[in-house]
């Protein structure tokens, strides 16, 4: 339809030509550019997205050590987060606009991969919040009566605030252990 | 037909191939799922399709006033 424009401009001078016109070079555009955009959002959630990249390659094969002590291993072979979406589950900020802020901070990753340089060990922007562990396990009874989450009232309190996190030592710190994954068994997901 | 005319329609002839083109490239960076075609999309697709519209939109606006004043004549 946009080429029948392009190649006759002139039906333009009739009311429906204008019709036809406003319609394909502008409610079309708007639309397909609407849902384009929703599918990418959608697609940059996935695990593969995220994977493609090199430098998150060992991340991804952290996810297949044979440990359970390891928190984000244990969750993807577990099933307790989607495997297709499994860095974004625990990576991104579930508040108002979350998702378009990790995307800006997408931007600059792409530069550093493409254009600049990748500084590593890859950190962290900020802290790892509890929040986003919250969002599955706050009000799970296993997690409301653990014997260390439940032994103190002030833990867990400190828990829910964010002042105690998760993934500090002595709790669930064994995460992403990439520098040694060359010694750790890895399972392999039956087909 | 005014000497306007030729002139709108090469306008709305361009914001057409941009239009086509956004499509194309938009169409293509669905085939995978990486950042490069998240970057086509947004940056290629997006700028082509954007820049479509409004030049469409541009065109509407300039001939407007003409018409205007020609049906004050």
């Amino acid at each position: 339809m946009v080429a029948f424009v392009v190649a006759r401009p002139g039906i333009t001078l009739t009311r429906g030509g204008k019709q036809l016109a406003f319609v394909v070079l502008f409610v079309l555009p708007v639309v397909v550019a609407s849902m384009g955009a929703a599918e990418q959002m959608r697609r940059t959630e996935q695990t593969e997205f995220c994977l493609s990249c090199h430098v998150m390659e060992s991340y991804g094969r952290s996810l297949r050590v044979d440990d359970a002590t390891y928190l984000p291993a244990a969750h993807f072979q577990n099933g307790r987060i989607p495997r297709e979406q499994a860095c974004y589950t625990c990576h991104t900020d579930y508040v108002l606009y979350g998702t378009g802020l990790s995307k800006m901070r997408g931007l600059r990753h792409v530069y550093a991969q493409y254009l600049g340089r990748v500084q590593t060990p890859i950190r962290l922007y900020t802290p790892y919040n509890n929040r986003e562990c919250l969002h599955c396990h706050d009000g799970a009874r296993s997690f409301e009566e653990g014997a260390v989450h439940s032994a103190d009232p002030s833990i867990m309190a400190s828990i829910k605030s964010n002042e105690l996190s998760c993934v500090s030592s002595g709790c669930h710190a064994n995460v992403h252990d990439v520098a040694h994954l060359g010694e750790l068994k890895l399972w392999e997901a039956p087909k | 037909m005014n000497a306007r005319e030729p002139h709108l329609h090469r306008r709305l002839r361009v914001s057409g191939v941009l239009i086509i083109l956004g499509l194309a490239v938009e169409l293509l960076s669905l085939i995978r799922i990486h950042p490069l075609a998240f970057m086509g999309f947004l940056l290629v697709g997006g700028v082509l399709l954007a820049a479509g519209v409004i030049l469409y939109l541009v065109s509407l606006v300039h001939i407007a006033p003409t018409a205007s004043r020609q049906d004050l004549r």
